[in-house]
């Protein structure tokens, strides 16, 4: 039951009623995003997965393009070889010792742990569970690993839905973090999220989960004279590498 | 309420004029914004850009026609969500419920990102009072709260600061001494902040867009601290003014390219978080509890006047403060309340009541750069006139902002530009008056009143020696 703090909604709802001279119900005009049903919406997200399947080359190299306008270091990897690579030459260069990483199919894709721990670091699994036996504190943690669940290429994005195994903090409490893309997980704009997202949220009777994060870049202020200072309380350096074509 | 002083607009815009330092800054900062705002505007084209304004603008249009109707559809689908939707109709119950979930709770220590209508409810003294400590997490807002200051600009509240200013305040408040380059300060609050951050129990954000469909707020941020305060402490409550509705999640395809763009000149910011209720029973972190305190607090009144309504689809991107050039010279605090600059001065006077803010609809010269930049089309200076005619035809004399003097003067005015011979002898007298009063060839001061009180700020170029009408007579009407 919720507690009643403030005004009552009927109270406040009729009051802003009043203010518009308006007697309730229906919108004055139909707003027609909001009249569309679950098939249009359907098909519209199968026209679109359509498109960018076709587009997947093209959208892949603008999402590299801006990413790296957008402030990412960006690995374009050849092949999965490629990908570890750069993850090596990423911790010599970070010096980590301490790695967080989220619970992603990715990382059956990409042996992150292996690697890592075969270079002397230690790797963590940030969630609840795993979280127990307390080899460091993630707040600790000097890189940050993560997949994604979409890359928007109109604003180099990385699009994160935080869930079971994945944790809001992986990519925010490390100085350094790194998402994997997969090109399949390459959108094309901001409308091809919303409308994906959407659809999601009418599919599962009204829910898309609790969070969604878009992250581009490191993270800045400029709130000192207009002088710009990479670092603010997020990474100061972010990496995307986006994995070779299966 | 925050303390209102649109009262003192005129002592303090002369105040400010009189900064030096001010001034240097005010002159520095203020075309950077405006540069990146168009660089941004080019690169998407600026037909683009004028399809998304549009868009954008007939969204708002829809959503604040029918509120109603969209605050009830936010309601359930919060809810359904798992959160819970708080109404305050003004800023002392919006902070009596913020207090109240903070007393029955037991939270002590609140990180905060930028919030505007916490601002309007002052709320960091009333949560003080009762043992909560707020701290303020954006590095802009941090400064201004060591200050003990209000914010300068809409999204840069620290403008007026400079790096020696912050330097010592640093040195002052957090023990922080010798910061030299504005790395090291950003660098120091940082690490001060980030304990706060991970220790918090209570999260206080605002809301830059809510989406009704969904029941979902968007933050949009640079920093990461709004990424902390809806991510580490077990309750979060989101304050926000009931306008910042919006019917779908598809719309904010649309809102997403016009903020960032108009603000900071971004393609996107460096976050973007949507917040759709409380953690799921699975999730790894995330809050407890969701709570969104929607607040009324003045805004019904824009809502009601059809006139003014559109002033509620402000988006607060705070380009219409880049681009003013009163606000250029005077800067945010000359305003005396929450929101400065052209849009301020549309809502602040109908928010805090016109007989307080008499001479905010006249802080303008109604050039109308305000409306070429907003991205919602927003038309500022119509609203301004209306708030002018309203003063103008008020019965309340104490309301009324015209002397008899200055209709009398108009009358006059009236007089003169209708008769032609009268003009001519007018200006003949006027050339010959004039003289004593120049000085290099302007008039800089009329030593009696109500000239004197004119030209204090002002000079005025003087009568010519030969009148347009003389020349047109003489050669241009001839030419024809």
């Amino acid at each position: 039951m919720a507690e009643l703090l403030g005004t009552s909604k009927e109270s406040f709802i009729a009051s802003v009623r009043q203010s518009l001279g308006r007697t309730g119900g229906e919108p004055d005009e139909r707003y027609a995003p909001l009249q569309e049903d679950l098939s249009s919406l359907e098909e519209r997200a199968s026209n679109t997965l359509e498109r960018l399947k076709k587009d997947r080359g093209r959208l892949v190299e603008e999402l590299a393009r801006v990413a790296e306008l957008q402030g990412w270091k960006v690995c374009q990897a050849a092949n999965s070889e490629a990908t570890l690579d750069y993850i090596r030459e990423l911790l010599q260069e970070t010096k980590a010792k301490r790695v967080v990483r989220s619970d992603q199919e990715i990382f059956r894709q990409v042996p992150v742990d292996e690697l890592l721990e075969g270079m002397g670091a230690q790797v963590q699994v940030m969630a609840r569970e795993q979280s127990g036996d307390g080899e460091f504190d993630p707040a600790s943690a000097e890189l940050g690993i993560t997949g994604v669940d979409y890359a928007i290429a109109e604003t180099g994005t990385a699009v994160l839905l935080p869930r079971k195994g994945i944790s809001r903090l992986v990519s925010l409490l490390p100085p350094v973090h790194l998402a994997l893309v997969r090109p399949t997980e390459v959108l094309e704009s901001l409308d091809d999220l919303y409308l994906l997202r959407r659809l999601e949220y009418h599919r599962n009777g009204g829910d898309m989960g609790s969070y969604m994060n878009f992250i581009t870049g490191p993270s800045r202020t400029a709130d000192i004279e207009q002088t710009l200072v990479i670092g603010a309380h997020g990474p100061r350096e972010t990496h995307m590498v986006i994995l070779a074509q299966e | 309420m925050a303390e209102v002083k649109t009262q003192e607009f005129q002592r303090a815009s002369v105040k400010a004029l009189a900064d030096a330092k001010l001034q240097s800054l005010l002159g520095r900062s203020m075309g950077t914004f405006d540069g990146a705002r168009q660089e941004a505007i080019e690169e998407l084209t600026p037909q683009r850009w004028e399809e998304m304004r549009e868009k954008g603008r007939a969204i708002k249009r829809h959503t604040l026609d029918n509120l109603d109707y969209y605050l009830e559809l936010l309601y359930d689908r919060v809810t359904q969500n798992g959160g819970q939707v708080h109404f305050a109709r003004d800023a002392q119950e919006a902070r009596n419920i913020v207090g109240q979930i903070a007393r029955s709770r037991g939270l002590k220590l609140a990180i905060k990102s930028k919030s505007m209508v916490s601002e309007e409810m002052s709320l960091n003294p009333y949560l003080e009072e009762m043992g909560v400590e707020p701290v303020e997490t954006d590095l802009g807002e941090y400064i201004i709260q060591l200050a003990q200051e209000t914010p300068f600009h809409i999204i840069a509240p620290a403008m007026h600061k400079t790096k020696e200013d912050v330097s010592q305040l640093f040195e002052e408040k957090i023990q922080r001494p010798n910061l030299k380059n504005i790395e090291e300060m950003a660098g120091a609050a940082r690490e001060v902040l980030r304990e706060k951050l991970v220790n918090a129990d209570m999260g206080i954000t605002g809301a830059n867009f809510l989406v009704a469909e969904t029941g979902t707020l968007v933050l949009v941020t640079n920093e990461g601290n709004g990424r902390f305060c809806t991510s580490v402490p077990r309750v979060l409550v989101s304050i926000t003014g009931m306008e910042k509705l919006i019917p779908s999640l598809e719309d904010l395809g649309v809102f997403m390219r016009l903020l960032p763009r108009a603000a900071t000149g971004q393609r996107i910011t460096s976050y973007v978080t949507h917040v759709s209720g409380p953690r799921r029973s699975d999730d790894e972190d995330g809050p407890e509890e969701f709570h969104l305190v929607i607040v009324d607090n003045g805004r019904s009144r824009l809502l009601q006047d059809p006139d003014l309504r559109e002033s509620l689809y402000c988006i607060r991107c705070g380009a219409c403060l880049n681009i003013c050039p009163v606000y250029h010279k005077v800067g945010g605090h000359a305003y005396g309340w929450v929101y400065p600059g052209p849009i301020g001065a549309v809502v602040s006077p109908v928010m805090v009541g016109l007989n307080k803010a008499k001479d905010l609809p006249h802080a303008s010269s109604l050039c109308g750069a305000c409306r070429d930049v907003c991205p919602i089309k927003i038309n500022i200076p119509r609203m301004l006139l209306k708030l002018r005619t309203q003063l103008a035809e008020s019965s309340d004399s104490t309301q009324r902002k015209v002397s008899i003097g200055e209709k009398l003067m108009a009358k006059g005015y009236r007089r003169l530009m209708s008769s032609p011979k009268l003009l001519s002898l007018t200006h003949r007298l006027g050339r010959l008056a004039q003289r004593p009063l120049l000085r290099k060839g302007l008039i800089r001061t009329i030593p009696f009143p109500p000239f004197s009180r004119w030209t204090r700020s002002r000079d005025l170029p003087p009568l010519a020696s030969k009148p347009f009408r003389q020349i047109w007579a003489e050669k241009l009407g001839k030419e024809r």
